[in-house]
């Protein structure tokens, strides 16, 4: 069952990456672009909280190695988020479809938000506040979308693997 | 039963590849930030676009299909009867029409480009735009044509009626372009009127805006704005664009002013990456209070020029 579990989870991020640099440029909507590298990573987390963090390390490098920003910045975002997630998850222990709702809206609006801070870090010249407003927020709520969108299939896919999650 | 976890692998195994994965993240954004535009991670970065070029291509091409297919599921949806001879020929028609109107505006594409190839006299190499920029913090887009046909970093890329960005990096078959709309852009730039020099930014939203001006330089609506060639960043004398806006007044340090560039990098299809333009010489005049300005704009842009290292190379067109 773990060797399925491993399966799904390669297939479906191999489904993201190509999603994100095919798909992802023609669907922006106005300044949002999607990031279906972050909603899979964090939906990802909250259907399968045990998938460990190598899956949302390595997803979030390739996507720093396709655009221009700076390499490491997506990946610490990725596991950043998708631990605290798991973790928050396990800990919370609720059966109801609630926290894992609100574990994905703020995984991914505050994993938008700490990328944005780290590219302004790294030297990009935008004020704090165009960055978050103006760029993270929209993008946050798209990925978003996409997570909620994202999370029953791979809880449905996860159910096949090792470590579903079983909401009542 | 509620959530029912299954801890996979030792907790000591997770916190140490938790670790690991962290501190290698901040270890590579550490090195990216401080390396310049030729450093490892940079070609590294490079390479995994010019890998992933094809993947752009096949995605314009799926736009397309996702067309035709919505076209035939309309065409599906029509009842046998209608499916007549005449309907059939309508519709080949009405493909033929379409494609001619698309050969057209290539066309009309390439004319402009061939015009401004004329105007500026410029030495070039045409390309076609296969992807864009896939994350939204940066305002990039790839082109068919790499360091196989002469591109190299830093030179200045235009479209068909004005400048577009600057070359960032070169793959054997494609290269990257940072438009002059994203936030870490930076043309050194002449009002054309008042020869008042500055440098052209962009910025998140993608409006541009004209900084480094000198406090009591004149500038109004209307004036178009051209490349100085200061800093060799870009080559001099292309059209960038026109003064729209201007928020505050002479005088005013915190004056604004805010351009519309030329070129529409939305529609953006086929751009020329510059070599050389012998026909865009407009040394800029220097007198009296404007020299300050233009030693102001100046030290600017070599400031944007030590920045970019990839700018280098643009560095004797100027």
């Amino acid at each position: 069952m773990e060797h399925r579990s491993l399966i799904i989870t390669v297939v479906c991020a191999i489904l993201a990456v190509l999603l994100q640099a095919i798909l992802a440029p023609f669907m922006v909507i106005g300044p949002a672009v999607p990031n279906f590298i972050l909603a899979f990573v964090i939906a990802n987390a909250v259907a399968r909280p045990t998938g460990g963090i190598v899956a949302p390390f390595v997803l979030g490098l390739l996507y720093d190695l396709m655009g221009n920003g700076p390499l490491g910045a997506m990946a610490l975002v990725c596991v950043v988020f998708s631990f605290a997630c798991s973790r928050l998850l396990m800990m919370l222990n609720n059966d109801t479809l609630f926290i894992p709702i609100v574990l994905i809206v703020a995984g991914t609006f505050l994993g938008d938000a700490v990328y944005g801070i780290l590219m302004i870090a790294c030297g990009m010249d935008v004020g704090a506040l165009e960055a978050l407003v103006g760029r993270a927020l929209p993008c946050g709520l798209y990925d978003t979308v996409l997570a909620l969108i994202m999370f029953p299939l791979l809880a449905r896919l996860g159910a096949m693997g090792s470590a579903p999650l079983r909401i009542r | 039963m509620g959530l029912n976890f299954q801890e996979g692998r030792p907790i000591g195994l997770t916190r140490a590849l938790l670790v690991a994965a962290l501190a290698a993240s901040v270890v590579l954004m550490t090195l990216y930030s401080n390396e310049g535009e030729q450093g490892p991670l940079h070609a590294v970065q490079s390479g995994a676009h010019a890998v992933l070029a094809p993947l752009g291509v096949a995605g314009s091409s799926a736009g397309a299909l996702a067309e035709d297919a919505g076209a035939a599921a309309a065409d599906s949806a029509a009842s046998e009867e209608t499916l007549t001879a005449l309907r059939e020929r309508n519709a080949e028609l009405t493909q033929l029409l379409t494609q001619s109107e698309e050969y057209r505006l290539e066309a009309e594409r390439l004319q402009g480009l061939l015009g401004l190839k004329e105007t500026y006299q410029i030495d070039g190499v045409s390309g076609r735009v296969i992807g864009r920029s896939t994350d939204a913090w940066n305002q990039t887009v790839t082109i068919d044509v790499g360091s196989a046909d002469g591109v190299e970093s830093g030179l200045t890329v235009v479209g068909p009626s004005g400048v577009v960005g600057q070359v960032i990096s070169v793959q054997p078959g494609s290269a990257t372009v940072r438009l002059l709309s994203d936030p870490q852009s930076g043309a050194a730039a002449i009002i054309q009127s008042s020869r008042a020099e500055g440098i052209v930014r962009g910025s998140l939203s993608g409006q541009l805006t004209l900084q480094n001006l000198e406090a009591n330089a004149e500038a109004k609506v209307g004036d178009v704005v051209l490349t100085s060639g200061l800093g060799g960043s870009y080559v001099k004398g292309l059209l960038i664009g026109t003064i729209v806006r201007i928020e505050g007044s002479a005088g005013d340090g915190s004056r604004t002013i805010y351009v519309s560039p030329n070129e529409s990098t939305g529609a953006l299809e086929e751009v020329m990456v510059v070599f050389d333009a012998t026909g865009a010489d407009v040394t800029p005049r220097q007198s009296g209070s404007s020299s300050s300005a233009a030693s102001s704009a100046r030290s600017s842009a070599d400031a944007l020029s030590d920045d970019d290292a990839g700018q280098d190379d643009a560095g004797d067109e100027g």
